[in-house]
């Protein structure tokens, strides 16, 4: 009340013209207050200060909430900086300067609270303000702390404002505000049904602040704005404690109470009769308290029945902070609207995680869909690949300090370093066990140990980053809700670019061509003049030089160290059998359902992201079960069999 | 029949032999017997490669014989440790706090008992509310059940999934593999009730056994182990001799061709590679107490592959290649990492064993698999032999 009041009296000083020419009489007038305020007293001083319409009066309040007022023993007020001993004052009208020695000046300390009056007073003068960094300013302080005061000056500053981005932040705070603490229910209704639409977590909070609720409990029928009427029932325990900390009901007794009680009863070896011995079977313990209880030695035992009794006679309630049952209403009503768009919001931004994960599994898997889906080989190294990848973007960063264009000679190189590591291993091993796939699993598992070591010695255990240039750090956020890192726009461009490419390669070249004959009919081919060693060698090259891209891209996100390819390799097979073998669309279907479902199942059990691969694991399992073949299975010729 | 079934399998008799010969001679060096010329801790060691051994012996009869690589061998035999874990870790804790209870001037109640094992058992992950899965930790004979019943369970369930929809080759070895990946990531989650990443702890002391010194006891592994291999080789010696091992071995060839001539292949397969789960749970069963501890890490994929690396040196479709594999691999395992192997000084750069040891069996393996694929146990064809049959 005592709030309104003063922003109303604001409202009407501010509007009449000024009448003083200067600050030092007002400041003379309320000397008292000014030089000794407390937080009852002040508002008075502050309303003369504001009231006078003056230029200086910004300046003093300023420097008045940061303690740099000091009054001469004459009582004139001047602003000063100290200096060791003496003052270079400033006098508060003309702004002359002087110097002074300190010991005939007494500095004024406003206490936290009278500053906090001063620093509100002040915004009305901040927000009209023509420098726009002060506006702003004022403007965020009062989102960090609304209070009803600033209402009307903020209102008031609303029209004057030419800046378009901070004029829609006033109205939408003058909003919020409104919604809080305007006098009249009518507009503050109006406030509140226009905060529906908004899904930001400001808005949220102010119509849970509006909605506060204060839990109690009576035996007579509960009054004022009721929000909920509890049925004890649903958690009993809970609320007998409610009951038993309001000095309604005694305590009950736990286990160890009774086991206490029993202990201290004991006559000659023996509770209410019974041996001890016979104590270790509970009915027994019960039927000595019970019968202790009888005697009057300990409190009567309150059963399930008493305490049931107990909480029947009362009444749970939650009441409302706010008395007026309309505005809590149209609040509740604006909170159900916000939530089912915070929800439609959540779907939508769980979907882009989906899509980002499925890029993720899509880039690690691309590379092993050619390998294995093209060829048939089998290949465990491919994780290590990955992780080669990622240790040549760190290697990279080491000697190109410059993050972009390390990035931009990492990407070809890893794809270099990579493919090269894949062709010497085809030659060298994968050639000589062609037709025995088992062993090449073996083999490369071999090589993927081997792999895995040298990493280990070469860049130690410790994860090693790998920085991503600063346009890709941060977020779009499209809302409070909806929010994606940039680095996972990335991946799933590259994505996007490496299906395109390989499609292509596959499809559109003479290399492409030659793969495609070379897989479905070798010794046909060679016939026709390909020669299928080289063209494996190419083709396995490729699949390995793509994992060593996407390594640089996943190391971009999660750390680089000689044990991340292991993490992709299950999940990247995964990927290929459940999209279908041999066919790169496939390996999109895949990697688009298993990057959804995971997110699915992360969303119904949030804070447990490995039951998720758990679960998401054993649906492949079930899955491959009803369509061995994968979701997009070859047909005819093509399939091999 | 048992003239002729070692007669038709000589490498039986000699593989039993060999290893009473070991059991007598560690045995008598061990320090129970006195003479402390192998440490307790060696002893362990000792029992815990014959664990390896038998688990090699299943996963080659699965691989070697059947043709089917499993990569998930290891997580039967990590199941089969945990269930007996189970039962080490409830019955030596429920010691533990019945003899701090005793103390109370009350006799504590049952309820109360169960209320501090749990806590005991789970305070760890925050909990003290005992999960529904160690329901018959309390029982020894119901525990033991479990060590054989759920990792065969698991197996049969899965196989009959697998085997029926004609999974087979890698994409058989890629689903086992992703089994076995999503049972340890299972294992580690704290809410499953095995302590997540903790896993089961304090297992080399047997309950009602306090007063047996660790010397002693490890003997008695050691001895338990010897019996377990012993026991396991001769079954699967006799499941892959006579018809029923022409079957599978024929299966491992030309799978087709068997279902062509009526066989069921699928029955073969899942009896296979059910029973194989099922040692594979005994070892695990037998391995853990000698450990002390079992974690969730110890059944990650790479636990599996190692195993078939083993198998794959030591030569696979021969029981005794399985037997050498495990036990040569797994003892210089962890001798070169154990710190023993004297470093190798090239003058620029000294080659130290703990760091390059995994390099050189990775390429170890790549090599066997390249040039000998009978491994070790391919060794005992250069030694010509009177009545040979082949």
């Amino acid at each position: 009340m005592r709030s309104a009041l003063f922003a109303l009296m604001l409202m009407i000083c501010s509007a009449s013209a000024a009448t003083a020419q200067n600050l030092q009489p007002i400041l003379q007038s309320h000397a008292t207050e000014v030089t000794n305020p407390s937080r009852g007293s002040v508002g008075e001083a502050l309303d003369a200060i504001t009231g006078s319409g003056l230029p200086q009066a910004t300046a003093f309040l300023e420097q008045w909430s940061e303690k740099n007022i000091w009054q001469r023993d004459d009582g004139v007020f001047f602003i000063g900086v100290a200096e060791d001993e003496t003052l270079a004052l400033t006098d508060v009208d003309t702004r002359a300067t002087s110097t002074a020695p300190k010991t005939d000046f007494k500095q004024l300390k406003p206490n936290g609270g009278v500053r906090r009056l001063i620093g509100t007073a002040l915004v009305q003068f901040q927000l009209i303000d023509p420098d726009l960094t002060r506006r702003e300013t004022a403007v965020a302080s009062i989102a960090r702390r609304p209070e009803a005061a600033q209402l009307a000056p903020l209102l008031a500053s609303i029209d004057a404002e030419t800046d378009p981005a901070l004029r829609a932040r006033k109205i939408q705070l003058a909003n919020f505000l409104s919604a809080r603490f305007a006098d009249d229910p009518t507009s503050r209704i109006a406030a509140i049904n226009s905060l529906a639409i908004d899904t930001s977590v400001e808005s949220r909070a102010v119509l849970n602040q509006i909605l506060t609720v204060k839990s109690d409990v009576t035996r007579a029928q509960p009054e004022g704005n009721i929000a909920v009427i509890h049925d004890p029932m649903d958690a009993p325990y809970a609320y007998y404690t409610t009951l038993v900390d309001a000095s309604l009901a005694p305590a009950k007794q736990t286990a160890a109470d009774i086991k206490r009680a029993l202990e201290a009863n004991i006559v000659d070896g023996r509770i209410a009769g019974f041996p001890l011995t016979q104590m270790s079977d509970p009915d027994t313990r019960k039927t000595a308290y019970a019968a202790l209880a009888a005697d009057g030695l300990v409190p009567v035992l309150i059963t399930d029945e008493l305490r049931n009794a107990a909480l029947n006679d009362h009444v749970f309630y939650d009441l409302y902070d706010e008395p007026n049952a309309d505005i809590t209403a149209a609040a509740q009503a604006a909170l159900g609207s916000v939530t089912s768009r915070v929800a439609a919001a959540q779907v939508a931004d769980l979907t882009l995680d989906a899509l980002s994960l499925a890029s993720i599994f899509f880039l690690a898997a691309i590379g092993l869909a050619i390998t294995f889906g093209v060829m048939g080989v089998i290949n465990m190294a491919h994780g290590e690949f990955i992780m080669m990848g990622a240790y040549t973007g760190y290697v990279v960063q080491l000697f190109v300090p410059n993050y972009t264009a390390s990035l931009i000679i990492a990407l070809p190189l890893a794809f270099a370093v990579t493919f090269g590591a894949g062709v010497v291993m085809e030659r060298l091993v994968i050639r000589r066990l062609y037709h025995r796939p088992l062993e090449t699993l073996l083999a490369t598992f071999g090589i993927s140990i081997a792999l895995q070591q040298i990493a280990k010695n070469i860049f130690g255990t410790q994860a090693r980053p790998l920085t991503s240039p600063d346009w890709l750090a941060g977020a779009w956020v499209f809302n409070d809700v909806i929010q994606i890192s940039y680095i996972r726009i990335a991946i799933f461009v590259l994505a996007l670019m490496f299906l395109g490419l390989i499609i292509y390669i596959l499809k559109r070249t003479r290399l492409g061509l030659e793969v495609r004959a070379v897989t479905q009919n070798p010794g046909m081919a060679s016939s026709m003049g390909i020669d299928p060693d080289r063209i494996n060698m190419m083709t396995f090259g490729l699949g390995s030089g793509i994992a060593g891209i996407a390594g640089v891209a996943i190391g971009l996100y999660a750390k680089v160290t000689s044990e991340m390819g292991s993490d992709y390799i299950v999940q990247s097979f995964m990927t290929v059998v459940v999209g279908g073998v041999g066919n790169v669309w496939g390996t999109l279907a895949g990697a688009t359902m298993i990057g959804f479902g995971q997110k699915g199942i992360e969303w119904l059990n949030p804070s447990n992201t490995l039951a998720a691969q758990t679960y998401m694991i054993l649906f492949v399992i079930l899955f491959i079960q009803f369509r061995p073949k994968g979701i997009v299975a070859l047909k005819g010729r093509a399939a091999g069999d | 029949m048992q003239n002729t079934f070692i007669a038709k399998n000589p490498s039986v008799l000699w593989f039993l032999l060999g290893l009473s010969l070991f059991t007598v001679i560690v045995s008598i060096c061990s320090e129970a017997a006195g003479t402390a010329l192998i440490s307790t801790s060696f002893l362990k060691t000792l029992g815990k490669t014959l664990c390896l051994c038998l688990v090699a012996v299943a996963m080659d009869v699965v691989w070697g014989y059947c043709g089917i690589l499993s990569l998930g061998h290891f997580a039967f035999f990590g199941i089969g440790g945990y269930a007996m874990g189970m039962w080490l870790m409830y019955d030596r804790t429920k010691d533990i706090v019945v003899a701090s209870l005793e103390n109370n001037i009350l006799p504590a109640t049952m309820d109360e008992i169960t209320d501090a094992i749990g806590a005991q058992i789970f305070g760890v992950v925050g909990s003290f509310d005992f999960p529904l899965i160690w329901a018959f930790s309390h029982s020894l004979t119901l525990q033991l059940l479990a060590v054989i019943l759920v990792p065969g369970l698991l197996a049969l369930v899965f196989g009959w999934l697998a085997f029926r929809s004609r999974v087979a080759g890698v994409y058989l070895s890629i689903l086992t593999q992703a089994m076995t990946l999503a049972l340890s990531l299972y294992f580690f989650q704290n809410d499953t009730g095995l302590r997540g990443n903790n896993g089961l702890s304090g297992l080399q002391n047997i309950p009602g056994l306090e007063t047996v010194s660790q010397a002693t006891l490890s003997l008695w592994f050691f001895w338990a182990s010897a019996v377990a291999l012993a026991a396991g080789y001769l079954l699967f010696a006799w499941m892959t001799s006579g018809k029923f091992g022409s079957v599978v071995r024929a299966i491992r060839d030309n799978e087709a061709r068997v279902r062509f001539l009526g066989y069921h292949v699928e029955s073969y397969k899942l009896c296979i590679f059910t029973t194989t789960a099922m040692v594979a749970g005994v070892a695990g069963a037998l391995y853990y107490p000698q450990a002390g501890i079992i974690n969730p890490a110890e059944i990650a994929p790479m636990a599996s592959i190692y195993l078939a690396v083993w198998v794959a040196i030591g030569g696979r479709g021969r029981l005794y290649g399985a037997v050498i594999g495990a036990a040569v691999v797994s003892l210089m395992s962890s001798w070169f990492t154990g710190g023993s192997a004297p470093d190798i000084n090239l003058g620029i750069y000294v080659v130290q064993w703990t760091d390059w040891w995994l390099m050189l069996l990775g390429l170890t393996f790549v090599a066997v698999t390249l040039f000998f694929p009978k491994g070790i146990g391919g060794l005992f064809d250069l030694i010509p032999r009177k009545g040979d049959r082949r």
